[in-house]
């Protein structure tokens, strides 16, 4: 039995800019399963974001279907698609995008607004995610009062509030120094272990990749057949890259051998 | 609990642009400010306007009775029997400086000789010594009066004229009225005894000569005490008067057989025309007048009513076209404060606007979002704006509304006597507003809220989230 969260087929994006067109993305056949760990790997303008924006339902591909958890979004019209954007889709942001004039928990609970769950129901589902990241003793703190890291971690509690599907992460190390980036990572692979999460991460950074389960390759709009499996989540556990022992997430540097992560 | 926590955000939005949100919060306000002070200006000057044509109407009506009591009464007076106000700067007048005309007592007797009078009765009436200032205040300025403390009118104490004539006081408040052969005693009006200060049984020194107070009286209202004056006036201050014996008044002021005023009572109305006629023949330099005369005099005021509150009306209808104009620009104001304050917000929270609906927010939600903030907005100002309205109503509303006296500053006619019309109206106007505009205005603020906030907000809501996420 095929357990698909996600198919494209024949996915692509042409733009129109100065009576230019521009082809972001040709052909894109994508399969994710639920549970993958995903990255996407690419140069800049490879079509990466655009990919992941599409899949998010924040753009409409301009021909190519997307099935999302057994829904072709391509065919849900404009006015419904947040409903799938709330509730099969969790976003993470290069630059964190949480709002500012709210705290840390009131940013992980602003995706359940509408969705029924009363005041209390939500504010216990927010702690528990904050609790999940590690960020229970922050919960009061607005954005400004977090270093870089801990802003991202509040935007993956946040993407996780609604049980999503799939959780879109795009670039999430990408305005992180080295050690916090790979923390965050390590922080997506250990959900994408414990949670059961499916992750599709995109990324031009192959060490931050690797640590998925599955690597795929963009390049010029189109989606490479090469694929690589990923090192260290074979045994669903997390492993040093460089002598394959386990590590913990919160590891920077391998307690084994002693090399950087 | 949606609501909630989108009103939750509204608040701290607007909380945390401290100084924008006073600065829109205080424009806002002064335009609900006028909002509330406009229509109560309008409110009150209607009112006014209509209290004093109620007035009017029933000054008229009890004149209209007076006059319809004395169908048998020629007046006499030996001079044109004008108040004698004079103006702020001229000296004031005193008894006998102003060229006073008497009517000799002979006169009387030759008069009630004339066939069809049933009875003469003769007055004296005199200015006191002392004068008095009094300070009018009117909407163009404010100006002194200077006129005798009191009127001193000597009446017969003849029982049988007593008995069958109105010329005394009825209302006594306190002692008793005058009888016949009293003399050396007065009966005081009660406002003059309140101005005075003295009682019955008080003396009074009047022009040199010492009276006992035997009686109070409460004066008749406005329309007896000017049923007989021949030029009548609308706003006259209730004249203080004393009542003495004739031939006392006759003696202290040197006018022995002398007297101002004649009432001639005919047998019959059919007789005045004649009565009359004969007198005005044989006595040319006296002012007679009839019931005929009393009507014609009626009616001119009446004209001269009617004409006053024309131009209120018409004044007030002015106002009220200023008063709808200006309402609309302040509603358009207020709109195209909120809508820019909105559009604003808007382009500077596009990216906040992309995070809402990339993580589910519906077009809705957004558009409420911002929606809500217009109105939280108005709600605020509309309570500042009421509440300076309140207190601001009357400075407003005169500083915005066409000028509130409707009537000519000085009567004509009345030469040396400077009688505000307006006065009466100007002093009774106050524009306060009512709890029924105040909460149509709160209404109109918080509508406007939503109206002005409409536009950003649906274009708000209609932003492409993928490109208000990368508004920077």
């Amino acid at each position: 039995m095929s357990d698909l969260i996600l198919e494209t087929e024949k996915l692509g994006k042409v733009y129109k800019l100065g009576g230019r067109q521009i082809r972001a993305l040709s052909d894109v056949n994508l399969k994710v399963e639920k549970g993958e760990f995903v990255s996407i790997m690419g140069p800049s303008g490879s079509g990466k974001t655009t990919l992941l924006n599409i899949l998010g339902c924040l753009d409409r591909p301009t021909y190519g279907k997307v099935i999302l958890d057994g829904i072709d979004v391509t065919k849900v019209s404009e006015r419904e698609l947040y409903k799938i954007r709330r509730h099969k889709v969790g976003f993470i942001f290069q630059n964190f995008n949480l709002l500012p004039y709210l705290s840390a928990i009131e940013n992980v609970e602003l995706p359940m607004e509408g969705t029924g769950k009363s005041k209390e129901e939500k504010r216990k589902r927010a702690r528990e995610l904050l609790k999940l990241v590690g960020l229970s003793e922050r919960e009061k703190h607005r954005p400004l009062r977090l270093s870089s890291g801990e802003q991202q971690r509040v935007a993956i509690a946040r993407a996780l509030a609604n049980n999503p599907a799939i959780v879109l992460a795009d670039e999430p190390t990408g305005n992180l120094d080295s050690k916090t980036g790979y923390e965050i990572v390590r922080l997506l692979g250990k959900l994408n272990i414990d949670q059961g999460t499916t992750i599709i991460m995109v990324t031009h950074d192959s060490h931050k990749a690797a640590h998925a389960g599955r690597m795929l390759f963009l390049s010029d709009g189109k989606l490479l057949a090469k694929e690589k499996q990923g090192k260290h989540l074979l045994k669903k556990e997390l492993i040093c890259p460089h002598c394959g022992r386990e590590i913990q997430p919160d590891d920077t540097f391998c307690p084994r051998c002693g090399k950087k992560l | 609990m949606k609501a909630l926590g989108a009103l939750t955000r509204a608040v701290k939005n607007v909380s945390r642009r401290k100084i924008r949100t006073f600065l829109v919060i205080i424009a806002l306000s002064f335009s609900i400010a006028i909002m509330v002070s406009i229509p109560a200006g309008v409110i009150a000057n209607q009112k006014a306007t209509q209290g004093i044509s109620e007035d009017y109407n029933k000054i008229i009506s009890d004149i209209q009775k007076e006059i319809n009591k004395t169908a048998t009464l020629i007046e006499i007076r030996a001079s044109s029997g004008r108040p004698s106000a004079v103006p702020s700067g001229a000296p004031p007048s005193g008894f006998g400086q102003r060229g006073e005309a008497f009517i000799n007592e002979t006169v009387v007797d030759e008069i009630r000789s004339i066939e069809g009078v049933k009875d003469v009765v003769p007055f004296l009436e005199v200015s006191s010594e002392e004068t008095t200032n009094e300070t009018v205040n009117t909407p163009r300025g404010s100006f002194t009066i200077s006129r005798p403390l009191y009127t001193i009118i000597g009446v017969p104490l003849n029982s049988s004229l007593i008995d069958s004539y109105a010329i005394l006081p009825t209302n006594i408040t306190a002692g008793r009225n005058l009888y016949e052969g009293d003399s050396g005693v007065l009966l005081v009006s009660s406002n003059l005894s309140d101005y005075l200060g003295v009682g019955v049984g008080d003396k009074v020194e009047v022009y040199g000569e010492c009276f006992s107070v035997v009686g109070i009286y409460e004066p008749a209202g406005q329309a007896a005490t000017e049923v007989r004056t021949v030029y009548m006036n609308v706003y006259t201050a209730q004249r203080r008067t004393v009542y003495m014996n004739i031939s006392d008044l006759q003696r202290i002021t040197g006018n022995v057989g002398n007297t101002s005023r004649l009432d001639v009572y005919a047998a019959d109305a059919s007789y005045v025309d004649g009565i009359a006629e004969v007198i005005k023949t044989a006595y040319p330099e006296l002012y007679v007048t009839t019931y005929k005369d009393r009507l014609q005099n009626l009616e001119r005021t009446q004209e001269m009513y009617q004409t006053t509150l024309e131009n209120a009306e018409s004044t007030l209808s002015q106002m009220q076209t200023v008063a709808f104009q200006e309402i609309v620009i302040v509603i358009v104001a207020t709109s195209l404060i909120v809508l820019f304050t909105m559009l604003y917000t808007v382009r500077e929270r596009t990216k906040e606007i992309g995070i809402l609906k990339a993580i589910g927010f519906s077009n809705w939600n957004v558009m409420s979002q911002f929606m809500l903030e217009g109105i939280l907005i108005s709600l605020m100002a509309g309570v500042v704006g009421i509440a300076m309205g309140i207190v601001g109503a009357p400075l407003l509303s005169s500083l915005l509304l066409p000028s509130v006296n409707p009537f000519p500053t000085q009567q004509q006619g009345f030469p040396g006597q400077t009688v505000n019309f307006g006065t009466a109206l100007s002093q009774s106007v106050t524009a306060v507003p009512d709890l029924q505009t105040i909460l149509l205005v709160f209404g109109v603020a918080v509508a406007l809220g939503a109206v002005g906030s409409l536009y950003p907000a649906w274009r708000a809501a209609r932003t492409s989230p993928m490109e208000a996420l990368r508004y920077e």
